[in-house]
């Protein structure tokens, strides 16, 4: 398989995975430092980052010592796939505007408004402010750590490639953050989520599968094919969702 | 233990959004799993990928038509147009 083809493919959905969960955190690190100072912002931040280094540790040595070696693709493959599905849905039910789409301005707002009554410490480490970087970056973070786990976790040139690929989302969403100052509402979130989401089924049925004993007829190569069946049956499902609805209905619940 | 819970919660959520499609993708691996397991290997090395795959789409289909339906519901219900 081409070297460069494999590098694509496994750094492309830790890129554009890491890219929507990172863009979330940094619209809390961002309230957090506008309104309760950039200190304690950025030693939540740096908290969270190092417990995200020790979960990546503990459960990456989990995965590839604990698991047996010919179930390792089938575990790696459903796991893939559960995500991957719960991806998928999720964005296909917001194109179908059935529930409401990731709103970071509104996000920010909140969160500001919530980070203002709780009011500032006048002398010391600020608690709120650290905790809520913590816990944002953690809990978005632990996606992430996921994602490079699992796709990078037959072979090290792939953990490589995945682990690439979300430090190139970390710094353009750190960058663009730095710039603007102000959360990155711009950022098409739910096509990445839909593309992240058909990626990542894909991968899930080819090692599944290959976990199974299927041979691929073109090996690595069939991955492009199985991903354009998703994509294709993915957009098919959101034009027969929105079709099911009245013209003009936008329910915009928070999940059905 | 607060904070446990919460990543246990995130955890579990990283996989687990709507509960039938889960329990449905790990129905089709298992079915796929027992098919290559007493088929003859030929059948196989040609089938596990393609009954995989075609139980997936037909998983997304089925379950966003369930929510689809669902939401029509919603839609309809007296209780939303009062509101």
């Amino acid at each position: 398989m081409n070297a460069l083809f494999a590098f694509a493919m496994a750094a492309m959905p830790a890129l554009l995975a890491s890219l929507v969960e990172m863009v979330e955190a940094m619209t809390i690190v961002l309230a957090v430092g506008m309104t309760r100072g950039w200190r304690d912002a950025l030693l939540g931040t740096a908290a969270g980052l190092v417990a995200l280094a020790a979960i990546a540790v503990v459960l990456g040595t989990a995965l590839t010592t604990l698991i047996p070696l010919h179930l390792f693709q089938v575990v790696v493959g459903t796991l893939l796939l559960l995500f991957g599905l719960r991806w998928l849905r999720k964005a296909i039910l917001r194109f179908a505007g059935i529930v409401a789409l990731h709103d970071e301005e509104l996000i920010y707002q909140r969160e500001v408004a919530v980070l203002r009554a709780q009011g500032v410490a006048k002398t010391g480490i600020d608690w709120v402010g650290l905790t809520v970087t913590c816990k944002a970056v953690l809990l978005e973070g632990l996606e992430v750590v996921f994602v490079i786990l699992t796709l990078g976790a037959h072979s090290t040139a792939a953990f490589h490639a995945a682990l690439w690929g979300a430090l190139a989302a970390g710094v353009l969403v750190l960058s663009a953050g730095l710039l603007l100052r102000q959360p990155l509402t711009h950022v098409p979130e739910n096509w990445l989520k839909f593309s992240v989401g058909a990626l990542l089924c894909s991968f899930g049925v080819f090692w599944g599968a290959e976990g199974f004993g299927e041979t691929w007829p073109w090996e690595a190569t069939t991955l492009v094919a199985i991903l354009a069946v998703f994509l294709v049956v993915s957009w098919g499902s959101v034009r027969m969702v929105r079709r099911m609805l009245p013209q003009g209905a936008h329910i915009a619940v928070r999940n059905i | 233990m607060q904070l446990f819970k919460v990543l246990w919660n995130n955890t579990y959520g990283l996989l687990v959004d709507d509960g039938r499609l889960a329990l449905g993708a790990l129905a089709g691996l298992a079915v796929t799993g027992v098919l290559s397991a007493l088929a003859p290997q030929a059948t196989t090395h040609a089938y596990a990928g393609p009954v995989l795959l075609g139980w997936t789409c037909f998983l997304v289909v089925s379950n966003l038509y369930a929510a689809g339906r669902h939401a029509l519901r919603l839609v309809e219900s007296p209780a939303v147009h009062k509101g």
